[in-house]
């Protein structure tokens, strides 16, 4: 095994045979790939490991499983949630994996068994007039959030789906919301680049703060385009990470630059801009890895150069990037992070692995 | 056939010769003027009895003015001129503002509309294709070979750039082009001759437009990829075929200019390159078919060409073409004078394409030379018949100029210029200052924006008609506009300034008249002006109020 | 014989009958001819109008009037009900939902373009190629009684092309342009001028100007400059629609976004007697977030726009004025990687009703997955001819313009018969 980047260094001593092997992100490499004759909107791996879920353009969610072995040429089995009536962007799942909730654009949250051999959704609930951008389930399980095109972030009570809270503020679409990870307080960001902090004890507005520069007022057309395209506590909730775009010149044209913000949320202030100037596009997708760098997805304003990018918090530019087959939509990391998905515009669910390739 | 010359025309119509060749005999030693006069007079037995009479010195002053220099006169020269007793004063202020830098200014204009139509420059700036005219016509470069230089011109030879700006702002679309040579450059709307022989008009042929086609069908657009400048490649290959939508009959052509000989390729140059061409180079073929434009637009063979021009030059000074729209002569349209037209046809010829000698001999006809006013019973006939000066609506340019001419902008403006020559070259900038080309350059950078405000508000048929249409944004702009009213403000020795100065009331009302009408005022008009001033009160008030009320005139709109 | 082919250039219509009344008639062009017998083609009886709403930039037919939910390009608006049983649209119209028995739809356009002026202009004169009148210009021409307090064509913009809309018609009746819901340009004097002095100087400007017409006798072009001044005299006497801001109830019915303020004035300026009334409502031209972008700018343009028809309907008026929802042409089936569609000329819709429009109609249909025309193809010409008829005006004849006679609508089309009431 020849460890080339940096030559000075010593080699690492050698594992132990059973031992995983250790996250590399400079090691990036497709370790599967899943095909869909419709573009994916999105795509989340479920808390167990065991599947991968994305979103299609055919308005159906589909489930592959990601620790079935494949046999020969014979693709990994497609799994077909049919019940939504419009596209699905965003999902989410109780902490034990049995529960799959996506959020339709038809204005409805869809209930599933997530590992239903033929699914159909337990209940579709109306939870908002207009598109429900974002759906996401609280760290203990017991509360769900989401917010949609009536600018309501609103939060259930699971598994009945009771209405506990319904805050009101945001004058623009709030494109996605987070739970901190203490559980009290909900972070959610829209189309403006206005993000907000609610407490979920008194269903009160905490902070609202400005990321003007991920919003853009195109003169020409006089419309506004801005929004999260992904939101994300770190861990430890210190931070959160909001994917998106900046400098946006032509609206329609879809020219601007991706942009993943990062938030220090307890001081309120914007920690990091990432940026990557020779890019035009959007950001997608973004995740906190667990060894303590970040991971994520976006899409060219045009040809088919998707990304994939490594950052580690504090550098300007990524540490590395990885080409992807096409347009990246969202990013989803596995259980144990040594793998992550991607779902993409060409139909193609990816399956990365961050470690060494190894040789079976 | 006895005529002393043999001549092509003979073989286009028949009664044309007849007329010309009667006309001819008769009048062979008269100069081009005359003629056109004597055929003119000659096309209406009662010629003489609806004809109006020769215009007066202030008529002709002011017209001769906005057609050869593209404004008004100032007042001065129109007193100056009006005292000047010599009998030939009117050929020799031809003369002299045919040889002046804004006659090219004025020609600059008129061609740039013709020939572009105000289409949007995207890939030859405006300014260097307007200068380019304007360089061509203050050197009076014979039309041959202006349009030698504009259909020859592929993009790539920094000298012609500008000459290319014809194809290249036409981003090179074929159809738009043949349309457009058509058109332009013959007279000729084949537009409908694309599809089909057309359909009501005998002479438009399929044939013809597609003969045009082919002389352009090999070429294309190229980006160089060095300077990312747009040039044109050609093809060594490639044919044009059609078929009627009509008959489904098909066809093909090799280059051919409307009734004249098809030009075969040389059989030794098929697919024969001096540049191939590929993603870095133009093609250029060892025989270039679109080279052979040029050549066999202006062939002396090709009389359709100089029929155009001379209408277009006649629809010019004398406010409508013989063939009426400019571009769109066949045989159900013919010219309302087809004997003037051929004279003229030939005798530009004979002349080598010069168009400052064929705009002299217009601006001397008696026809040029007659008043607008008719007695009434004749005016639809003397309209006609060429026999009465024919309301001329001054364009964008000519508007602007003249009102800034009128209000004392313009004098104003070239003060600006000269002090600021003579404190930046004190030694040679007095010098400078008097040259006219100096003055004429200083002037319009001086003033360009203001033009193209009105060019903005008051562009309309883009130089293929010689209809006229206002709009109520025309009326608004002069009435309310900024530019208008800044001009009536006094200022430094301008029109109302002078005005209010003025004491004596018939003093006043000469200025007034002369400044913005270039003629003196009647008795009855000197005092309407007293008599205004009294009802208003202010009399300053009065004053930017009259001089407005002339500007916003139609005696002052039009050209007459 | 001759075909009567429909090609577009003028010369066609320089035609024989012109001719045969002498050369020289023919070549008097604008000159000597009398000022135009344009009541012989006025229709006497009633004023009839057109509003036009120009969606720029190409609304998507499957946002709006075509949706096709679950197919390959169907994107993610669901389709409705409508108040015509049968007739679903995009769930981005709900309130057009509720009126669409004010309306007919189109569905089966094929224009040949995807280039936004070739579309434009196709649209508005009903011609391919050559240089014709717009829509407003034609109804400006021959719908507007001699006595009308407005310009016949005025056209609401906050931006837009320098366009030629008059072609070879007078310039009176070229389109004005209205900046957004201000007043046109110049309508206030720049400077001091007291609007006794500006009625003063006007009347000196006529009776200069009346001297000198009388003496040259060239009425045709004397009487266009003096009507261009009666024009402004008539819009300076309508100033007031510009001044101040609309009551509070009706922005909030319209909405107070300058759609919304547009259409209040599109509104007054119908109601004031204006012939045609073109409202652009810009932003449609979705290249990237087609989706998000259709969200928001229907949602404006639905409301806004119902606003306006149930107040024509409520005053009586709608029965005489021919309202038109189009575009220069659709949006791509195809959904681009920046969740665009692109420029669509091959197969894609528009909404139409009111004065003779049969209404709760729908006229052709596109194939399953929304590529192509699938049934009753039609372009700009036969729209051309359709509206026209439906106001009255006999498309197949012809402008009788000195010394030519040019058809109205292009031979080579003819009305959608069954959308004609």
């Amino acid at each position: 095994m020849s460890n080339a980047i940096n030559s000075d260094e010593p080699a690492p001593p050698a594992l132990p045979e059973d031992a995983p092997l250790p996250i590399d992100a400079r090691k990036t490499h497709v370790a599967a790939e899943f095909k869909h004759d419709f573009p994916l909107t999105t795509c989340r791996i479920d808390p167990t490991g065991r599947f991968v879920f994305a979103g299609a353009e055919d308005l159906n969610v589909y489930r592959w499983s990601l620790t079935e072995k494949k046999e020969g040429d014979k693709p990994v089995a497609k799994t077909t949630f049919a019940g939504h009536e419009s596209w699905v962007r965003s999902m989410d799942f109780s902490p034990d994996g049995q529960w799959l909730y996506t959020g339709g654009y038809d204005d409805h949250i869809g209930i599933w068994r997530a590992d239903d051999a033929q699914p159909k959704p337990v209940k579709m609930v109306e939870a908002h007039k207009g598109w429900v951008r974002w759906v996401r389930v609280s760290p203990d399980g017991q509360l769900l959030a989401s917010c949609g095109n009536d600018n309501l972030v609103k939060v259930w009570k699971l598994p009945d789906f009771e209405l506990v809270q319904q805050f009101e503020g945001h004058k623009r679409y709030p494109y996605a919301v987070d739970f901190h990870p203490d559980g009290k307080r909900i972070a959610s960001f829209d189309l403006m680049g206005v993000l907000k902090e609610w407490d979920m004890e008194t269903g009160k507005e905490l902070r609202s703060m400005e990321a003007k520069f991920m919003w853009g007022f195109d003169l020409k057309f006089r419309a506004d385009m801005g929004g999260a395209r992904d939101l994300r506590f770190s861990p430890d909730g210190k931070t959160l990470a909001v994917a998106g775009l900046t400098e946006v010149t032509n609206a329609f044209a879809g020219v601007h630059k991706p942009m993943i913000l990062l938030v220090d949320w307890d001081a309120g202030k914007h920690r990091q801009k990432l940026k990557v100037d020779s890019y035009k596009g959007m950001a997608w997708g973004v995740r906190f890895h667990p060894e303590g760098f970040l991971v994520a997805v976006g899409a060219p304003q045009g040809g088919a150069s998707g990304a994939l990018w490594f950052w580690k918090p504090g550098e300007e530019k990524p540490f590395h990037t990885v080409k992807l087959s096409h347009c990246g939509r969202a990013v989803d990391l596995t259980p144990d992070a040594t793998k992550l998905t991607i779902a993409q515009f060409d139909g193609k669910l990816t399956v990365y692995q961050m470690t060494e390739k190894t040789a079976s | 056939m006895t005529h002393p010359r043999t001549s092509p025309i003979a073989l286009f119509s028949m009664a044309a010769f007849l007329w010309f060749a009667s006309a001819a005999l008769a009048a062979e030693q008269q100069p081009v003027h005359q003629r056109i006069d004597s055929l003119l007079a000659a096309s209406h037995p009662q010629f003489a009895s609806f004809a109006a009479s020769r215009c007066s010195d202030s008529e002709f002053h002011r017209r001769i003015h906005l057609d050869l220099v593209g404004r008004i006169p100032s007042a001065k020269e129109t007193r100056e001129f009006l005292d000047d007793d010599t009998s030939t004063k009117r050929e020799t202020l031809i003369d002299r503002l045919l040889a002046d830098p804004r006659h090219a200014r004025r020609m600059q204009y008129v061609f740039d509309e013709m020939l572009m139509a105000r289409m949007p420059a995207t890939n030859v700036p405006d300014a260097e294709w307007r200068n380019y005219l304007r360089q061509s016509f203050l050197a009076n470069k014979p039309w041959n070979q202006l349009v030698l230089e504009i259909l020859s011109a592929d993009g790539a030879d920094p000298q012609l750039r500008p000459a290319a700006r014809f194809y290249l702002d036409r981003n090179f679309d074929v159809d738009l082009l043949t349309r457009d040579i058509g058109r332009v450059f013959l007279g000729v709307d084949l537009e409908c001759a694309q599809c089909h022989d057309h359909p009501a008009i005998d002479t438009y042929l399929q044939q013809h437009y597609y003969g045009i086609n082919a002389f352009l069908s090999r070429s294309y657009l190229f980006t160089n990829p060095k300077n990312k400048q747009k040039q044109l490649g050609e093809k060594a290959e490639g044919d044009v075929k059609f078929t009627s939508v009509f008959t489904q009959e098909s066809s093909q052509t090799n280059p051919r200019m409307l009734d004249l000989p098809e030009i075969p390729d040389p059989s030794e140059s098929a697919k024969q390159y001096l540049v191939k061409p590929d993603k870095k180079s133009r093609g250029v073929p060892t025989y270039s078919r679109r080279l052979k434009l040029g050549q066999a637009m202006i062939a002396a063979d090709n009389i359709d060409f100089r029929r155009n021009i001379v209408n277009r030059l006649w629809a010019i000074m004398l406010g409508r073409g013989l063939v009426e729209p400019l571009d769109v002569r066949h045989e159900q349209n013919p010219p309302s004078h087809p004997a003037v037209l051929e004279l003229l046809a030939e005798e530009f010829l004979q002349h080598n394409y010069d168009i400052r000698w064929m705009l002299k001999q217009l601006a001397l006809t008696e026809a040029y030379q007659r008043s607008s006013y008719a007695a009434e019973e004749h005016r639809e006939t003397a309209a006609k018949n060429f026999a009465v000066g024919l309301l001329k609506p001054q364009s964008p340019e000519q508007l602007a100029w003249s009102i800034m001419q009128a209000t004392g902008a313009a004098d104003a403006a070239l003060a600006t210029k000269e002090a600021a020559l003579l404190k930046s070259d004190p030694k040679f900038g007095a010098g400078r200052t008097t040259h006219p080309l100096w003055r004429e350059e200083a002037l319009h950078d001086a003033l360009k924006a203001n033009v193209d405000q009105f060019a903005l508000k008051f562009a309309g048929q883009n130089g293929q008609t010689t209809s006229f249409g206002a709009t109520a944004n025309q009326a608004l702009f002069l009435m309310n506009g900024p530019l208008v009213d800044r001009w009536l403000l006094p200022g430094s020795n301008n029109l109302t300034d002078r005005l209010k100065k003025q004491t004596e009331p018939t003093a006043l009302a000469d200025e007034l008249y002369l400044s913005v009408l270039c003629r003196k005022p009647t008795v009855a008009e000197v005092a309407e002006v007293t008599e205004y001033f009294q009802t208003v009160g202010d009399r300053d008030a009065g004053i930017q109020e009259f001089v407005w009320a002339l500007l916003s005139s139609a005696e002052f709109r039009f050209n007459h | 014989m001759r075909r009567d082919t429909g090609c577009n250039a003028i010369d066609h219509a320089i035609s024989r009958r012109a001719m045969l009344a002498g050369s020289a008639a023919a070549t008097a062009v604008g000159v000597a001819g009398k000022v135009l017998p344009a009541e012989t083609k006025q229709l006497a009886t009633q004023q009839k109008r057109i509003l036009q709403v120009f969606l720029q930039g190409g609304v998507s037919q499957l946002e709006s009037w075509d949706p096709k939910p679950g197919t390959r390009y169907g994107g993610p608006f669901r389709a409705i009900d409508t108040s015509v049983p049968g007739i679903r649209i995009s769930e981005l119209l709900p309130h057009i939902a509720q009126r669409m028995h004010h309306l007919s739809i189109v569905r089966s356009i094929n224009i040949k373009t995807n280039s936004h002026q070739q579309g434009h202009v196709f649209m508005e004169r009903g011609r391919r190629a050559g240089v014709f009148p717009y829509i407003g210009t034609v109804a400006a021409k021959y719908l507007a009684p001699k006595t009308a307090s407005l310009p016949g064509f005025m056209h609401i913009t906050t931006r837009g092309l320098n366009d030629n809309t008059n072609a070879f018609l007078p310039a009176e009746f070229a389109q004005l342009k209205l900046p957004g819901a201000a007043a046109p340009e110049n309508l206030k004097h720049s400077g001091k001028l007291t609007a006794d002095a500006a009625k003063r100087r006007n009347e000196l400007r006529r009776r200069l100007s009346q001297r000198f017409s009388g003496k040259v006798g060239q009425p045709a072009f004397t009487d266009s400059y003096d009507s261009s001044y009666t024009l402004a005299d008539k819009l300076l006497a309508k100033k007031g629609l510009f001044e101040g801001d609309p009551p509070p109830k009706e922005l909030e019915r319209y909405g107070s976004h300058p759609f919304g303020r547009n259409c209040i004035v599109a509104r007054k300026l119908l109601e004031a007697g204006s012939t045609c009334v073109k409202v652009t409502h810009h932003g449609y031209d979705t290249h990237a977030e087609n989706f998000n972008f259709h969200l928001e700018q229907l949602a404006e343009f639905d409301k806004t726009f119902c606003m306006l028809l149930d107040d024509l309907h409520d005053s009586g008026m709608l029965e005489s004025t021919l309202v038109l929802i189009m575009s220069e042409f659709g949006r791509t089936p195809k959904i681009n990687q920046r969740y665009g569609r692109d420029h669509w000329g091959t197969a894609w819709s528009m909404a139409l009703g009111g004065c003779g429009i049969k209404p709760g109609a729908v006229v052709g249909m596109t194939n399953e997955e929304g590529t192509a025309v699938a049934e009753r193809e039609v372009d700009g010409r036969h729209l051309f001819h359709t509206y026209f008829r439906a106001l009255g005006l006999d498309t197949t004849d012809h402008h009788d313009i000195p010394g030519r006679a040019i058809p109205i609508g292009d031979p080579t089309g003819e009305a959608i018969g069954e959308l004609l009431a």
